[in-house]
């Protein structure tokens, strides 16, 4: 029963990652209709960074604010690259992320080298039934959560979030009542950077990160981000959880080696299974 | 059949001249170098990117989606030789026909449901099945398990069996020449002209009675038949076939090639695999200078591949050969002829 | 208020508006009338701003805001969203004018815009416009798919809002007594030009107004000789 507990908060922590990236996969895609290839490098981003920013003295919670808010910038960034260009096909916006995306490993492994790199967390365990838990664990499903929370909120609620599910809605009508669609995009890849930075920051306490993380990175977030169709954040926290949780009780009572490919294999039976009905979905 | 031939044929009559004669000069160049080259191994993977590249340009031109995980149906090629030969006692010249089969098949059944979808999916399900197939080569020990397939036999019919690494080379090219050959068959035929209406518009295609589904299929399994046809020359080029031999950084390089190439044409394929190559494999003696530390090799061609992709499609989007093409026509100024594709 | 020159509009290579001037007075109604594929949303679309003018020019003093054609609701978003977004171009946030104006609005401000009918919706496009508080209001195709009850509604809002207010309205409208019995001035244009503009009640005896009037019919005719 332990050893389950275990896997279970292990997958969930692991999950909550894929989920906030795969929600940057969302928003990303709601708004611009372009695929975020980078969005694994900015969780790889966020690690590096904090890891620095805390080891250069700035207390905990400072440094990781620091680190998610620069990630948003630089999500800014690779937006101005991807669909700065006005009539650029969302095919080639995919593509020019993946150049993003190598870039940033160019830059990681220049500015941090090629090991991986864990940022100080929460110390310590908790019981839970029974089982030793990591603090760390826990804290980053709280956060996932707030931030999930907090992002509904921000959509519902706030003009800016009403004036981004606008622009995703009805594109031509929101240019008709003044939103300017492209600056809409650019804060969608900022809101992203922001949940990858996040993403990071919480995850590598407990799983180091290196330039070699951004395609698993992105590839469990692609897939949490499936399960809600690239349109709805909220199936995508219940998709990046399940996987997450899939994958540790596989490599748990399995096999170690195989987390990365449970969570692949889901994904494509969802991708195959709902073709259908995700078709019908876009055309509508 | 017959008029498809002649129509075919007045399009090539009509042709401007400078692009017959660059042609022509490709054709003699590429015959002369396997040669004069004193690394057979570095043209022979060109080559082989070429044909690969071929077939994704077209894939992307076409129907609008990426492959970043052709490197599968270049390992299901691989592997029909590797296995076939070494477990199966096939004849290796039936197993160098079957790999194109068996990855166009491979493919066919992964794009039939992925490929009605848009969001790229494709290129996503295509990068999981590589990482999958990876897997599944370490894993079953019929693949070869970790420690992959050795002892391929060399491709010959009977006793007579082929000897060193010059043979391949130019069978690589002439499989070049056949892909190519298919390629510039498939746009131009009815077919051809249904799929250039998808490039434009899928809705205009769709309401002018193209198959639009069918049709994307069947151009993926065409591009992982190319790629697999590839992986069978590499399994005996290289007779030795691991689950490392296909990394997914190699398949991104296929989708660089193909962009900087020109998405969509003929030629693109090969002007890419070539421009590319050459710039990596100069990177890689800049990169192994003494003095420099070992991160510069990784960084410089993350680097460059980054640079390239950005400034390519920001700058040339629509890659090298429609570009060239076009600089070419405006020099001529003379009234040129249209030629799709 | 309404100033275009020589207005030329291009789709790729083809002319969709060629050499049309207009003038729009402050507070004025002017109706626009033409058969099928004219111009007159293109007309319209350039005016607002969302299509760039190939040459020629289109200088409004003050602001527009336009009730396109086909509603462009956000469908997914409740009626309140709906007009709360058409004041995003200055932040207007005050729904208390529209619903004074279009009371009906009030309420169904929790419904998603989507779920409504034709005629609900045209009132939400209307409301979203007059969140912006336009100077002049661009209406591409006012009566299409309405109820008579309902249209006659619509344009009694108008005539309201144009009479307190003082907005100008650019009115496309296929229903052409509809139009001239609400715009004391109109304006004819066929393929891409214009072909008279003067006061509604001349034009209404005039030839080409017949012809734009009955020019599906007219059409229609055509295609049965030839058969
Ligand atoms: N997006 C577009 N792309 C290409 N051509 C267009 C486009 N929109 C309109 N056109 C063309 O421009 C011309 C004018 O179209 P427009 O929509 O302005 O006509 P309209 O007068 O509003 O017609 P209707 O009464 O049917 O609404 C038509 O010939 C039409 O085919
Ligand atoms: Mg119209």
């Amino acid at each position: 029963m332990s050893e389950f507990i275990t896997y279970l908060v292990t997958g969930i922590a692991l999950g909550s990652s894929f989920a906030l990236i795969g929600s940057g996969f969302v928003v990303v895609h709601r708004v611009t209709r372009v695929v975020n290839f980078a969005q694994g490098s900015l969780a790889v981003l966020g690690a590096m960074l904090s890891a620095s920013l805390l080891a250069g003295r700035l207390p905990h919670v400072v440094g990781e604010m620091v680190t998610v808010v620069v990630c948003g910038l630089v999500g800014v960034l690779v937006g101005v690259v991807a669909i700065g260009k006005r009539g650029t096909p969302p095919l080639i916006s995919l593509i020019v992320t993946l150049g993003v995306s190598m870039l940033f490993s160019a830059a990681i492994i220049w500015l941090w080298g090629q090991d991986p790199v864990s940022p100080p967390g929460l110390d310590g365990f908790t019981t839970i039934l029974g089982a030793e838990v990591e603090r760390q664990r826990l804290l980053v499903l709280v956060v996932t959560l707030v931030a999930f929370a907090g992002l509904s909120l921000f959509f519902s609620r706030t003009y800016l979030g009403k004036a981004l599910t606008a622009s995703a809605s009805n594109p031509f009508a929101a240019r008709l009542v003044g939103i300017d669609v492209r600056r809409m995009g650019l804060v969608a890849f900022g809101l992203s950077g922001v949940l990858g930075g996040l993403a990071g920051v919480l995850v590598a306490p407990s799983n180091a990160l290196s330039f070699y993380s951004d395609l698993p990175m992105a590839l469990g977030g692609f897939a949490a981000a499936v399960f809600g169709g690239l349109v709805s954040p909220l199936r995508t926290l219940v998709g990046g959880l399940g996987l997450g949780v899939a994958g540790q009780l596989t490599a748990g009572y399995l096999n170690g080696s195989y987390q990365t490919e449970v969570a692949l294999l889901l994904m494509m039976v969802i991708m195959i299974a709902r073709s259908r009905s995700f078709a019908h979905e876009e055309a509508k | 059949m017959t008029q498809m031939m002649s129509r075919v044929m007045s399009r090539a009559r009509s042709r401007p001249q400078p692009r017959t004669l660059l042609v022509l000069l490709a054709c003699a160049a590429a015959c002369v170098a396997p040669l004069v080259l004193p690394d057979l191994t570095f043209f022979m993977r060109m080559v082989m990117a070429a044909i690969v590249v071929t077939g994704l340009s077209i894939l992307m031109g076409y129907s609008g989606q990426a492959s970043l995980g052709q490197g599968a149906f270049v390992a299901a090629g691989a592997l029909t030789v590797a296995v076939g030969t070494t477990r199966f006692d096939l004849p290796p010249l039936l197993a160098l026909l079957a790999a194109p089969a068996v990855a166009a098949g491979f493919a066919a059944l992964v794009g039939v449901p992925l490929l009605r979808l848009h969001g790229h999916y494709l290129a996503f399900g295509t990068l999981a099945l590589l990482l999958m197939v990876q897997t599944a080569m370490s894993t079953f020990d019929v693949l070869g398990g970790a420690l992959g397939v050795s002892g391929i036999p060399p491709l010959g019919v009977g006793d007579r069996v082929v000897v060193g690494q010059l043979p391949y080379v130019y069978l690589a090219l002439g499989c070049l020449g056949l892909v190519l050959l298919v390629s510039h068959r498939t746009v131009h035929s009815r077919f051809g002209r249904g799929i250039q209406a998808l490039a434009g518009s899928q809705t205009a295609a769709e309401s002018a009675g193209v198959p639009v589904n069918r049709s994307k299929v069947v151009i993926f399994a065409l591009s992982a038949g190319f790629a697999g046809l590839a992986g069978a020359l590499s399994a005996f080029f290289t007779p030795y076939v691991s689950p490392d031999s296909f990394p997914a950084a190699e398949s991104f390089t296929f989708v660089i090639m193909a962009v900087v190439g020109g998405l969509g044409t003929i030629w693109g394929g090969v002007v890419g695999a070539v421009i590319v190559s050459v710039l990596l494999q100069v990177l890689n003696t800049i990169s192994s200078q003494p003095g420099l530390p070992p991160t510069a090799a990784p960084i410089m061609q993350y680097a460059t591949y980054g640079t390239l992709l950005v400034l390519a499609l920001l700058f040339m989007p629509r890659g090298v050969v429609p570009s060239v093409d076009a600089g070419v026509g405006r020099l001529l100024t003379r009234p040129r002829v249209e030629v799709p594709g | 208020m309404l100033h275009i020159t020589d207005l030329v509009v291009r789709y790729g290579s083809a002319v969709a508006l060629d050499g049309v001037s207009l003038e729009v007075g402050r507070g004025e109604m002017v109706a626009l009338v033409g058969p099928n594929g004219a111009g007159k949303s293109t007309l319209i679309n350039t005016v607002s701003g969302m299509l760039e003018p190939a040459s020629g020019s289109v200088v409004v003093e003050g602001t527009v805001a336009q009730v396109p054609e086909g509603r462009q609701m956000f469908p997914d978003m409740s009626v309140e969203d709906n007009l709360l977004l058409g004041g995003w171009s200055i932040r207007n946030r005050q729904l208390d004018e529209v619903f004074d104006l279009l009371p009906d609005l009030a309420g169904m401000r929790r419904r998603k815009a989507g779920r409504l009918s034709g005629g609900q919706q045209q009132m939400v496009a209307i409301g979203r416009a007059l969140m912006a508080r336009p100077d002049l209001l661009a209406i591409d195709e006012l009566s299409l798919g309405l109820a008579p009850i309902v249209v006659d509604e619509l344009a009694e809002h108008l005539r309201y809002l144009n009479a307190e207010r003082g907005t100008a309205v650019l009115l496309v409208e296929q229903e052409v007594t509809l139009a001239f019995r609400l715009c004391a001035r109109a304006c004819v244009l066929e393929a891409g030009r214009v072909v008279v503009t003067g006061p509604s009640s001349e034009l209404a005896e005039s030839d080409a107004v017949r012809k734009a009037y009955f020019g599906d019919l007219a059409e229609l005719a055509d295609v049965e000789v030839s058969r």
